[in-house]
C-alpha cells in the first residue's frame, strides 16, 4: 500500500462520489447502467466466512464463495430480474447501501486506485416491518479510464457468518 | 399437552395427529408446516431419533479438527480424535452447561470449558476439573461427567449422528438409499470432498419445505424457476422435469432420477469430465454405471432433512459449456417457522482443476444464499410458511398430494435399481413416502 488520498484530493472526492453514485444505482434498479460501471474484465467475490479462534484469523478458508462473479454472469443476474420470474427479487425489495469509512490508496498499477470502504446495507421486503440487514468491508480496485472511473475488482468481506437473509441477487 | 391414546397421539386441541397426514388420499394438512406443539414434537420425536447428516470427512481430515453443527436445535461438535476416530459432542459442558467450543471450525487438542475450566479429551471424557481434589472433596468422579456423545456412523463420506441408542444401525437406515448414495458420493474410488465451508443462511421457513421439494417435486421447476427457462438457461417445455425415474425407497427416503426424451442429446454421466469416465466405470457396477449414462439431473431427500442435488441443466455464463455440480444440505430447525440451510458444495477429488473450478462457480451462482434458483425456492417457502400461520389455515387448510396417487411402481425390467420406481417425476410418490414415515414417527410408534 503506498500513498493515501485525503480528503481534499480531487482523486478522493471522484472515488466517493463513484461509490455513491453506484449505490444510488442499485438502490434504484438501474441496473444496466450499474453493470456499465464495471470494466469488462471486473470480478466481483464474496467469500464463505466462519468464526473462527484467534484475532486476527479473519475466518476465510480458501474455497468457497457466495459471490464469484465476472461480468457475464452477472449481466445473466440482471437479466433474470427483468423477467418478471426472480421470486426472490418480484416485488421488488426497497434497499439502501450506506457507504462509509472511504481510503483510497494508489495502487501499484499507475491507472489503478486501492479503494476500502464499509456498506450498510438495508432492505424491506413486502410488508414485513423487519428489514434485512448485512455489513461488510468492500476492498475494491477501481481504474481510471477515459470514460472516467470503473470498477475492476470488488472483493466483499462479509462481517455475517450466518445471514438471515433468504435471497440476495447483488449487494 | 399432546396426549397419547388408543388412536395415537392426540394434539392438546383434541386433533389425532394421524388425521392430519392422509398419505393413502393424498391429503396432508397445512397445520404441520406451521403448528409449533407440533414443532415441539418433531424435535423429540423425529430429531432424538433419527440419524442425522452433520459433516462430511473431508471437514476434518487431520486429528482434532472439528467443526460445529446442529442436531435439530442442538449444538454439536463433530471431531476427529489421535487416533483418527470420530466424535459427536453435546456443544455444552457437564459442570453448568456453557458452550465448551466457540468457533465454527478448527483444530484443538482438548475442549476447555470458559467457565470453570472442565477439560475434556477429543473424544468427550473429562480431563480434569480445576482443584478438583479441594472443591470435590477427593471424591471426584471424572468418568461420570463425559461430554454427551452421540452414536456416530458414516457413510461415503457422510458423517451421521444419532442420539437414540436403540436407532438401527446407519447402513440399515439408509437402506436401499444406499445404491443412489453411491452414485454421487462414490462414483470414483477417491470419491468426493467438501470445498471450503457450507454455505450457511437463515430463512423464515419451515424445516420441511426444503426436504419435502427436494425428495421429488419435478413439477415445481417449470413455474418456480420460470425465469430459467425464459432466459433459455432450461429448455421451454412444460415437461423438462417430467422425463424420468421417481422412486420411493421407503423408512421416508426418496430419490428421482431426471433424464431427457430420446431424441434430446444428453452427456453421458450428468455431464461429468471425461477424464473421470474410467475412474467411474470401475467404481459403479454395471448397472448403476447404466442408469447414471442419460442422467442430468439427480434429487432427493434422506429423512428427515438430509437433501441432494446433483444437475447439469443450469448454465449461469453465456457461452460457457454446462458443468454439473454436487450439493448436499440439511435443513436444520430452528423454530416452527425458521430454519438454517446449511449447504455444501462437493466434488470428485481426483476430478481436474478446471472441472472443480467450473462446477463450483455453477453451484455458487444457482445454489446458497445468492443462487439464483435457491432464491426462488427460498422466497416460495417462505411464503408457505406465512400463509398458513393464521388458525383457519391451521384449521381448515388441506394440500393436495395426490399427483401419481393412481400409478403403480414399474417393474425391475424397467428400472433396475431399488425402490419403488415410478415413471415421471411429476409425481408425489416420494413425498408420500416422507409424510408416511414423519406420521410412523410422531403419532403411531411408541417412541
Amino acid at each position: 500500500m503506498s500513498v493515501s488520498a485525503t480528503l481534499s484530493d480531487e482523486i478522493y472526492l471522484q472515488v466517493v462520489t463513484f461509490l455513491y453514485r453506484e449505490a444510488y444505482l442499485l438502490d434504484h434498479w438501474k441496473l444496466e447502467e450499474w453493470l456499465s460501471l464495471l470494466t469488462e474484465d471486473a470480478c466481483y467475490l464474496m467469500p464463505v466466512r466462519i468464526t473462527e479462534e484467534g484475532i486476527g484469523s479473519g475466518g476465510f478458508l480458501p474455497g468457497l464463495y457466495h459471490f464469484e462473479e465476472n461480468k457475464s454472469s452477472l449481466t445473466l443476474r440482471i437479466k433474470r430480474l427483468q423477467t418478471q420470474f426472480a421470486w426472490g427479487e418480484n416485488p421488488p425489495p426497497r434497499t439502501r447501501r450506506f457507504i462509509g469509512g472511504v481510503l483510497v490508496h494508489r495502487g501499484d498499477r499507475d491507472h489503478e486506485l486501492e479503494v476500502t470502504s464499509s456498506l450498510l446495507f438495508l432492505r424491506s421486503r413486502g410488508d414485513s416491518p423487519d428489514l434485512g440487514i448485512l455489513s461488510a468491508e468492500r476492498q475494491d480496485i477501481l481504474r481510471l479510464t477515459p470514460e472516467g472511473l470503473r470498477l475492476a475488482r470488488r472483493l466483499i468481506l462479509l462481517d455475517h457468518t450466518v445471514p438471515s437473509l433468504e435471497s440476495l441477487f447483488i449487494l | 399437552m399432546a396426549a397419547r391414546t388408543r388412536s395415537g397421539l392426540r394434539l392438546s386441541d383434541g386433533t389425532p395427529l394421524k388425521e392430519l397426514v392422509r398419505v393413502e388420499e393424498g391429503r396432508i394438512a397445512a397445520r404441520v408446516f406451521t403448528d409449533p406443539e407440533i414443532y415441539q414434537l418433531e424435535l423429540e420425536r423425529i430429531f432424538l431419533r433419527c440419524w442425522l447428516a452433520v459433516a462430511h470427512e473431508s471437514e476434518i481430515p487431520h486429528p482434532g479438527d472439528y467443526v460445529t453443527r446442529r442436531m435439530g436445535e442442538d449444538p454439536v461438535i463433530v471431531v476427529r480424535d489421535r487416533a483418527g476416530q470420530i466424535h459427536v459432542l453435546l456443544n455444552s459442558c457437564t459442570h453448568r452447561g456453557a458452550e465448551i467450543c466457540r468457533a465454527s471450525r478448527g483444530n484443538t487438542r482438548e475442549f476447555v470449558c470458559p467457565y470453570h475450566g472442565y477439560r475434556f479429551h477429543l473424544d468427550g471424557e473429562l480431563a480434569s476439573a480445576p482443584a478438583h481434589e479441594w472443591a470435590y472433596d477427593q471424591r471426584f468422579d471424572r468418568k461420570a461427567f463425559t461430554l454427551h456423545r452421540a452414536r456416530v456412523g458414516t457413510y461415503g463420506g457422510l458423517i451421521f449422528a444419532t442420539w437414540d441408542a436403540s436407532a438401527p444401525p446407519l447402513e440399515e437406515y439408509l437402506g436401499d438409499m444406499r445404491w443412489y448414495l453411491d452414485l454421487l458420493l462414490r462414483r470414483t474410488a477417491g470419491g468426493v470432498e467438501v470445498v471450503g465451508a457450507p454455505h450457511r443462511w437463515i430463512i423464515e421457513a419451515n424445516w420441511k419445505t426444503g426436504a419435502d421439494n427436494f425428495i421429488g417435486d419435478g413439477l415445481h421447476t417449470f413455474m418456480t424457476h420460470r425465469y430459467a427457462i425464459e432466459l433459455g438457461v432450461l429448455p421451454n417445455d412444460p415437461l423438462i422435469g417430467w422425463f424420468g425415474w421417481h422412486i420411493s425407497i421407503g423408512r421416508g427416503h426418496g430419490v428421482a432420477m431426471v433424464g431427457a426424451p430420446e431424441r434430446i442429446p444428453l452427456p453421458p454421466y450428468l455431464g461429468l469430465p471425461q477424464e473421470l469416465w474410467p475412474l467411474l466405470e470401475r467404481a459403479l457396477t454395471d448397472v448403476q454405471r447404466r442408469v447414471l449414462e442419460r442422467t442430468a439431473t439427480i434429487h432427493g431427500t434422506v429423512f428427515p432433512n438430509l437433501s441432494l442435488l446433483n444437475t447439469t441443466t443450469i448454465t449461469t455464463e453465456e457461452g460457457v459449456p454446462r458443468v454439473p455440480f454436487l450439493t448436499l444440505r440439511v435443513w436444520i430447525p430452528l423454530g416452527p417457522h425458521r430454519m438454517e440451510i446449511l449447504s455444501w458444495f462437493l466434488v470428485e477429488k481426483e476430478g481436474p482443476e478446471w472441472y472443480k473450478e467450473a462446477s463450483r462457480k455453477n453451484y455458487e451462482r444457482t445454489f446458497g444464499l445468492t443462487g439464483t434458483f435457491e432464491e426462488d425456492d427460498a422466497d416460495i417457502w417462505v411464503s408457505l410458511t406465512r400463509a398458513n400461520r393464521g388458525a383457519f389455515a391451521r384449521k381448515y387448510h388441506v394440500f393436495n398430494y395426490e399427483m401419481g396417487l393412481h400409478r403403480q411402481p414399474r417393474p425391475k425390467a424397467e428400472w433396475p435399481g431399488p425402490g419403488d420406481a415410478y415413471w415421471g417425476d411429476y409425481c408425489e410418490a416420494n413425498q408420500r413416502t416422507f409424510w408416511a414415515q414423519w406420521r410412523h414417527l410422531m403419532a403411531e410408534d411408541g417412541g
